[in-house]
């Protein structure tokens, strides 16, 4: 996906809260279990907000090398969006 | 351990025929299905136990006129709900009372990309009130799979299935090998595919996947009996699945009643949350305690979790025995010898 893109979640893809803080993606007959920065991630996810935009509020938030989130982030980002989960 | 998927078989009536259905042969054993407010009641104590999907089936839940008010109530409290459906009732009055419910997904299956062949396989002429089904539901703010059961009837025409998905413009395809389990073990011979079907289904399938990247997302589920190792059924048992059926008994995998030497409880009479943490049909199975050799030592026990129960039992009479698909299993060549030996047998319809 490309950095200056918008995403947003495809037709019948939601975040879940967790009462424990933990955060999951439910999709279609399945549910993904997200480490605190992918959830912090996606809950930005709004269809304004740039992948770039994104990943910077990441950092700022997680004190994680830029490059290093750009990777991780750009990697759950393109999987989202090659199974349908993120247009 | 918590559960994360509940599947509510709301009523195993239905007016497909299909001979490769899981349900149960004893279709009329289920016929005192629970009434809406139990239903509720399992729902709101499902999501209190953790469960974060609701998965409503059959048989055809779309039979049940309480439908709506079922995935209300789950969605309320919180769960993810999807509806697997034949679609053959699926209108545009009950469509738009569900989306208003809060329904998330809809599967709809078809039994071949054409009318003569669909026919042939469900038993009556429904092809083209499943078309209407599917475009009224593509048109709408729910999410669509479309589900199609392979098996030796149809395997060949793999490509005419992803053509038609893609002439609707469906974003998730899953073309599912029959498992042979209630209706489906019954036909197994004449159901398995032959080994050539399944190759060349999977090149199709690696084509297509390749073509329609980022457009199309295709689960080909293998069938069981081709590969070398066991699925990990339930992603092991008593682990993140429970099953209610139509009349209230709660079971770790929608095809458990066939082990009968297996006692399950009822939704009637035991709390749900009792019957996941302490019943014995929840407990038998769950980890590795169970577990004989090969799958003891089995550097894959905690992948496979020894594959399926309910096809242990149907091949070898024995639940705790190794899946018989595993080619690590000593029963094996039961395996072998089903898939080598399908001949052409008549089809049973499924009835009640």
């Amino acid at each position: 996906m490309n950095l200056t893109a918008t995403p947003r979640f495809g037709k019948g893809v939601k975040l879940r809260h967790d009462a424990d803080g933990s955060m999951m993606l439910l999709v279609p007959e399945g549910a993904l279990v997200l480490n605190p920065p992918a959830a912090a991630a996606l809950e930005l996810i709004d269809g304004r907000r740039t992948l770039e935009e994104i990943i910077a509020a990441v950092v700022e938030r997680f004190d994680v090398a830029p490059q290093c989130a750009q990777d991780d982030l750009g990697d759950l980002f393109d999987r989202l969006s090659q199974r349908g989960f993120l247009t | 351990m918590r559960p994360l998927s509940l599947l509510c078989e709301l009523t195993y009536r239905c007016n497909l025929q299909c001979p490769y259905c899981y349900n149960p042969l004893a279709l009329q054993a289920y016929r005192d299905e629970l009434p809406t407010a139990q239903w509720i009641a399992v729902l709101e104590e499902a999501a209190g136990l953790g469960v974060v999907q609701a998965h409503f089936s059959g048989g055809e839940p779309t039979l049940r006129r309480d439908l709506d008010a079922l995935v209300g109530a789950a969605s309320r409290s919180g769960l993810y709900t999807n509806l697997i459906t034949q679609g053959t009732f699926l209108d545009d009055a009950l469509l738009d009372e569900l989306i208003a419910n809060g329904l998330d997904h809809v599967q709809i299956s078809i039994q071949a990309p054409e009318a003569k062949l669909a026919e042939r396989i469900a038993g009556t002429d429904v092809h083209e009130k499943k078309l209407d089904a599917l475009r009224r539901v593509s048109r709408r703010p729910v999410a669509l799979t479309l589900n199609c059961v392979l098996h030796r009837l149809n395997h060949d025409t793999i490509e005419e299935v992803i053509a038609f998905a893609e002439g609707l413009q469906i974003t998730r395809l899953e073309l599912a090998n029959v498992q042979f389990y209630g209706w489906a073990y019954r036909n197994r011979a004449a159901l398995m595919p032959t080994l050539g079907q399944v190759r060349r289904g999977e090149e199709v399938v690696a084509a297509a996947r390749e073509r329609l990247r980022g457009a199309m997302e295709i689960i080909y589920v293998l069938p069981d009996y081709f590969g070398e190792f066991p699925k990990p059924c339930m992603n092991g048992w008593g682990t993140q699945f429970m099953t209610v059926t139509p009349n209230g008994y709660v079971l770790p995998c929608p095809a458990a009643a066939a082990i009968r030497d297996l006692k399950f409880e009822n939704v009637r009479d035991r709390a749900l949350g009792e019957i996941w943490h302490h019943s014995e049909s929840f407990s038998r199975y769950r980890g590795t305690h169970w577990m004989p050799e090969p799958c003891r030592s089995c550097e894959r026990r905690e992948i496979d979790w020894g594959g399926c129960r309910c096809q242990a039992f149907l091949l070898t009479g024995d639940a705790a025995a190794t899946d018989p698909a595993c080619s690590l299993s000593a029963d094996h060549h039961i395996v072998t010898s089903l898939r080598e030996g399908a001949e052409e047998t008549e089809l049973v319809a499924r009835r009640a």
